[in-house]
C-alpha cells in the first residue's frame, strides 16, 4: 500500500509540467541581474518591511568588535567572508577559484576527522574545527589558505564533440595552527542560491520521505538524511545543504552566520574558536548573541519571501523537446519536477503551492569522481542531495562565473551533467549518446528553468 | 638523497613558499559589498603578491577605531569627507607620493581632493532626482528638471526625500542647496519640497524599492542608487538638476601603515584607469575622478567634468563639512519633527496664493513660513557647530526652543493663509 501511494505521488509529481499561471504568486518574471532578489507578490506592508530588514542584514558588511554599531558588529574572530552577499552575490550561486593563487571568494571547505560528533554529525578537527576559516580579526591568525589545482580530462560525446572536464585537487597552505593530520577529511562547497528555500521547507516531510519508496528506474535509489536540529534537540529530516545536512532554513542561516562569518546567534551562541585557538578565544564578542533573535527572524523571513524565477520560453519547441528528453534520460527521477507545499504558518502565502524545484531533496550516490569521502550524518562520502534546478538558467546572468556541482568544478550545465555517475550513470550516458540537436534542446530546457 | 641535494630541495621549497606568500593590505572602508568585491578581485589579480583585508566601519565608528592606539590600518578608502579632513588635520596620513597626474582636484568650482595631497578623491557621486516615467505619466506630471520643479503643488504626495540626520549622504545634498540657493531661499525650497514629500531614513534602498516599483514617482537621491538600479533593470530615469552637488569619496595612506608598498599599490590601483573603469560596473555606477576614462563610459553615463564646463558657482566644502550636524539638526526641527504641520502650512499657503494671489496678507504668511531660528552667520559659528558635533544638554535645550518657535511660526502662517482663503472668517 505504501509503495502504491508513493508511486501515485511520484507519477503525479513527474507528469505535471510547470504552468506559469499557477505559480504566479510565488514566482517572479524578472529576468534581470536582480531576478533572484525579488519578493513574492503576496507580501503586505508589514511583511515588506520585514523583508527589507532581512535584506539589509544579508547585504550588511559586518564589523569586527568592539564597535559602537553594536547591531552590525560580530565579525570573527575567525571568518571566511565579511558579508552574506560576498559569497551569494545577487543571491546567486558561487564559483570555485580558477587558479591556485585565487582565494576562495565564494567557496568554503568543511573539515572533519573520522568518527562522529555527539549527534552523529561530522567529527570536527580538535584544532581547526569543522570549517577552514581563512581570515582572522587583527591579532587572531587566519587558519590557512586553500590552493585549488585542476587536472583536466576530455569526454567524447557520441557525435565526436569533446568536452573538457576539470577535477579539483586542494592543497592547504599557510596553516597557522599546525599541519592537518593524514586522516583529515575535507569537502569544498560553493555557495548555493538563496531563493526558493522557504518553499522547500514548506514541502511536508511525509511527501519527501514517500519519495524514498517510490519505484524508480533501475539503479536509482534515494535516501533521506537525518540530521540534528539544534532547536528541537532531535534528529529530523535534512533538507538543505549539499548533503541535506541542515534540517531547517533557520539553522542553515544561523550556521552560515557562525561558520562563515563568526557571528553568534541564538542557535549557535558560542564563538567559532576551538579550545586550542588561544587568541581566538580571547578575542572580544559584540554581544551574546551577536545576531539577535529579531535579526535572525528577519533574515529567515527574507529567505522565505524570495520569489522563484518562473520558467521562461516554456512554449519554445526546443524547450519542450528538451523537457521530454529530460524525462526520457531519467533526469526527472531525482530532479523531480513538481512538489506540493503543505500548511506553512511562518508565511501562509507559501502554503498549498504547486512548485517546480526539480529536486527530491534526497541523497544519491553520485559515483567516485564526485565523492568527497566525508560522511555527513547519514550521507556517505559518495552521496549528495539532488540540488534544485529552478532558476538555474539565470545563474550566469546573476554571477557570470557561477559554478555547478558542490565544488563548482563544472563551468557550465553540460559539464555538470557529464560528471554525473553512480545512480545517475545511466542519465549521464543517455546525454552522452544524444545527437547534438537533442543535447542542445536539453540544455535549452535547463536554461529555461 | 645526498645532503647537498636535500639542502637544494629544501631551499627550493622555501623559495617557492616565499614566492606564493601573500602580504595583506589592510583597508578601512564603509563601502557596500557591491563596491568592495570588484575592487578586491581586480586588485588581487593585478597585484597577486597582496591580499586585501577590509576592515568595515561606518564613519563615526571608523574615527573611534583610528583613535585607538592599536589600530593597524594601511589605507582609508571610503565616502566620509569629514573624517578625511579631520584625520589629515591630526596628521594621520602620509602625503601621497604616487603619480597623481590626470586627477583634477576640482570638478568645476567643487573641490574634491585635498590641496595638500594627504588624501585624494577616488570617485564621486552627484545628487539629483530619480523618477519613474510610467508613474509620472499615469499621474500626468511633468518630468522634473530642477529642484524647484518638486515644490509645485502638483507633486504633493509623489516625492520621497532623505532625512540628513539618518542618511549619510544627505547632509551634503542639503548643504549644496543651501550654498547654491542661499541660506534663506535654500531652506524655503527645501521646506516646500519636503511638504510634498515623504521622508526616508534608509538611504540605500528607497529608490529601488519605492520609486523603482512606482509606489512613489520621484526620489531625491544620489545618482548611483538610481543609475545602478536602472542598469539592473529597474524602470527608472535619473536627472541632474541645474545646481549639481557632488559627494566625493577619498583615499589616503596612513602614516603608520605597516605595509606601505601594499598601501601604495592599492591606492595606485584605485586611481588607475583600470580601477576607475571599475566604477562603471552596473552594481557601482559611481563617477570616476580620472577624466580620461570617460572616453570609455557606458552610453548615457554622466560626465561631471564635461558638465562643469557649462555650470557656474563654487561650493565651500570646508564650510559645508563643519556645519553638517548643525544643519541636519535644523532640518529635523524645521521639517522632520514638524512634517505634518509643514505640509498643512504650505498646502494652505498655496491654496491662498491660487485663490487670492494679490492679498497683502500673503507676505506675512510667507514670512512666518520661511522663518528660521538661525541666520547663515550663526550657522557658521564654530562653537555652535562643535556643540552639535558633540551633543550636550545645551543643544537639547536649544532644539526645544527651536521646536517651540517653529511650531508657533507654522501655526501663524497657516492661520493667516486660512484666513485669506476664507476658511477662517
Amino acid at each position: 500500500m505504501k509503495r502504491i501511494s508513493a508511486a501515485i505521488l511520484l507519477f503525479n509529481l513527474i507528469l505535471s509540467l510547470p504552468s506559469a499561471a499557477e505559480e504566479s504568486a510565488i514566482t517572479t518574471d524578472n529576468t534581470t541581474r536582480e531576478a533572484y532578489a525579488q519578493p513574492i507578490s503576496a507580501l503586505n506592508d508589514a511583511d515588506r518591511l520585514t523583508f527589507f530588514k532581512g535584506r539589509s542584514l544579508i547585504h550588511q558588511v559586518w564589523v569586527i568588535p568592539p564597535s559602537e554599531n553594536r547591531e552590525i558588529a560580530g565579525l570573527g574572530p575567525l571568518y571566511n567572508r565579511i558579508s552574506c552577499i560576498a559569497c551569494h552575490a545577487g543571491n546567486g550561486r558561487g564559483f570555485a577559484p580558477s587558479t591556485p593563487r585565487e582565494p576562495m571568494r565564494t567557496m568554503l571547505v568543511r573539515l572533519s576527522i573520522p568518527g562522529a560528533d555527539a549527534h552523529g554529525g561530522p567529527n570536527p578537527h580538535p584544532v581547526y574545527g569543522g570549517q577552514l576559516n581563512e581570515n582572522g580579526v587583527p591579532d587572531v591568525p587566519g587558519e590557512g589558505r586553500v590552493e585549488v589545482h585542476y587536472t583536466e580530462h576530455s569526454v567524447t560525446l557520441s557525435d565526436g564533440e569533446q568536452i573538457m572536464l576539470r577535477k579539483p585537487d586542494m592543497t592547504f597552505v599557510d596553516l597557522a595552527y599546525g599541519n592537518f593530520p593524514p586522516d583529515m577529511m575535507t569537502s569544498a562547497r560553493i555557495a548555493p542560491a538563496l531563493f526558493g528555500l522557504g518553499l522547500l521547507q514548506a514541502v511536508p516531510e511525509s511527501d519527501i520521505v514517500a519519495l524514498v519508496d517510490t519505484p524508480k528506474p533501475k539503479g536509482i535509489k534515494g535516501r533521506a538524511n537525518r540530521v540534528w536540529d539544534v532547536e528541537q534537540h532531535k534528529l529530523v529530516l535534512g533538507r538543505f545543504g549539499w548533503k541535506a545536512n541542515m534540517p531547517t532554513l533557520r539553522q542553515q542561516i544561523a550556521g552560515a552566520f557562525i561558520g562563515d562569518m563568526g557571528i553568534t546567534s541564538p542557535l549557535f551562541p558560542d564563538e567559532n574558536c576551538t579550545s586550542a585557538q588561544e587568541a581566538c578565544r580571547h578575542s572580544p564578542s559584540a554581544g551574546f548573541p551577536e545576531l539577535s533573535k529579531a535579526q535572525l527572524d528577519a533574515s529567515e523571513f527574507y529567505h522565505f519571501a524570495l520569489a522563484v524565477p518562473g520558467q521562461r520560453n516554456a512554449q519554445d519547441k526546443d524547450v519542450q523537446r528538451g523537457a521530454a528528453l529530460f524525462k526520457q534520460a531519467q533526469c526527472s527521477a531525482c530532479h523531480v519536477p513538481q512538489m506540493l507545499t503543505g500548511e506553512f504558518t511562518p508565511l501562509p502565502a507559501l502554503s498549498h503551492q504547486t512548485i517546480h524545484p526539480y529536486t527530491d531533496l534526497l541523497l544519491h550516490d553520485m559515483g567516485e569522481a564526485l565523492a568527497d569521502h566525508r560522511p555527513d550524518y547519514q550521507a556517505t562520502g559518495r552521496e549528495w542531495r539532488t540540488p534544485p534546478l529552478w532558476g538555474i538558467g539565470l545563474a550566469k546572468k546573476i554571477e557570470p562565473r557561477a559554478g555547478f556541482l558542490h565544488d563548482g568544478r563544472a563551468r557550465n550545465l553540460l559539464e555538470a551533467v557529464l560528471w554525473h555517475d553512480g545512480e545517475a550513470a545511466n542519465a549521464a550516458q543517455a546525454v552522452k549518446k544524444m545527437n547534438s540537436s537533442d543535447r542542445i534542446s536539453l540544455l535549452k530546457f535547463l536554461e529555461s528553468l | 638523497m645526498t645532503q647537498a641535494k636535500w639542502i637544494i630541495s629544501a631551499s627550493l621549497l622555501f623559495l617557492s613558499q616565499l614566492a606564493c606568500a601573500t602580504e595583506k593590505v589592510v583597508v578601512l572602508s564603509s563601502y557596500p559589498q557591491e563596491v568592495l568585491t570588484p575592487f578586491e578581485e581586480a586588485f588581487e589579480q593585478a597585484y597577486p603578491q597582496y591580499k586585501l583585508e577590509i576592515l568595515w566601519r561606518q564613519s563615526r565608528d571608523a574615527m573611534n577605531y583610528m583613535h585607538h592606539p592599536h589600530s593597524a590600518v594601511d589605507v582609508y578608502w571610503t565616502p566620509a569627507q569629514r573624517n578625511f579632513a579631520v584625520l589629515a588635520k591630526e596628521g594621520a596620513f602620509r602625503k601621497l607620493d604616487i603619480d597623481l597626474n590626470g586627477l583634477p582636484k576640482k570638478i568645476g568650482g567643487f573641490q574634491i581632493s585635498d590641496p595638500d595631497n594627504y588624501y585624494v578623491a577616488s570617485e564621486t557621486a552627484g545628487y539629483g532626482m530619480a523618477y519613474h516615467p510610467g508613474e509620472l505619466q499615469r499621474l500626468g506630471l511633468p518630468v522634473p528638471t530642477d529642484w524647484k520643479s518638486l515644490k509645485t503643488p502638483a507633486f504633493e504626495g509623489h516625492v520621497v526625500m532623505p532625512v540628513p540626520s539618518k542618511v549619510g549622504y544627505a547632509p551634503m545634498l542639503l548643504d549644496t542647496l543651501l550654498q547654491g540657493y542661499g541660506w534663506k531661499d535654500g531652506w524655503s525650497l527645501l521646506e516646500q519640497v519636503a511638504a510634498n514629500a515623504s521622508l526616508a531614513d534608509a538611504g540605500a534602498t528607497f529608490i529601488s524599492d519605492d520609486v523603482g516599483s512606482g509606489r512613489i514617482a520621484v526620489g531625491i537621491t544620489m545618482d548611483f542608487f538610481a543609475v545602478s538600479a536602472i542598469a539592473n533593470g529597474k524602470p527608472l530615469r535619473f536627472t541632474y538638476p541645474e545646481k549639481v552637488g557632488y559627494s566625493p569619496a577619498h583615499i589616503g595612506i596612513f602614516r603608520e601603515a605597516a605595509n606601505l608598498d601594499g598601501a601604495r599599490a592599492f591606492t595606485r590601483f584605485v586611481l588607475s584607469e583600470q580601477g576607475q573603469k571599475l566604477l562603471f560596473h552596473p552594481d557601482i555606477r559611481k563617477l570616476p575622478v580620472r577624466p580620461a576614462v570617460y572616453t570609455e563610459k557606458p552610453q548615457g553615463y554622466f560626465d561631471p567634468f564635461a558638465a562643469a564646463q557649462h555650470a557656474s558657482g563654487n561650493y565651500d566644502l570646508a564650510a559645508g563639512l563643519m556645519r553638517q550636524e548643525l544643519v541636519s539638526a535644523l532640518f529635523d526641527a524645521l521639517i522632520t519633527r514638524h512634517h505634518a504641520a509643514l505640509k498643512t502650512m504650505w498646502k494652505t499657503i498655496h491654496q491662498a496664493e491660487q485663490k487670492y494671489p494679490n492679498d497683502p496678507r500673503l507676505q506675512a504668511a510667507l514670512q512666518h513660513a520661511n522663518w528660521l531660528p538661525l541666520t547663515s552667520d550663526q550657522a557658521n559659528d564654530a562653537a555652535l557647530q562643535q556643540s552639535f558635533i558633540k551633543r550636550n544638554e545645551n543643544t537639547a535645550t536649544l532644539e526645544q526652543q527651536w521646536d517651540t518657535a517653529i511650531a508657533m511660526q507654522y501655526a501663524q502662517a497657516t492661520q493667516i493663509a486660512q484666513s485669506i482663503s476664507g476658511a477662517l472668517q
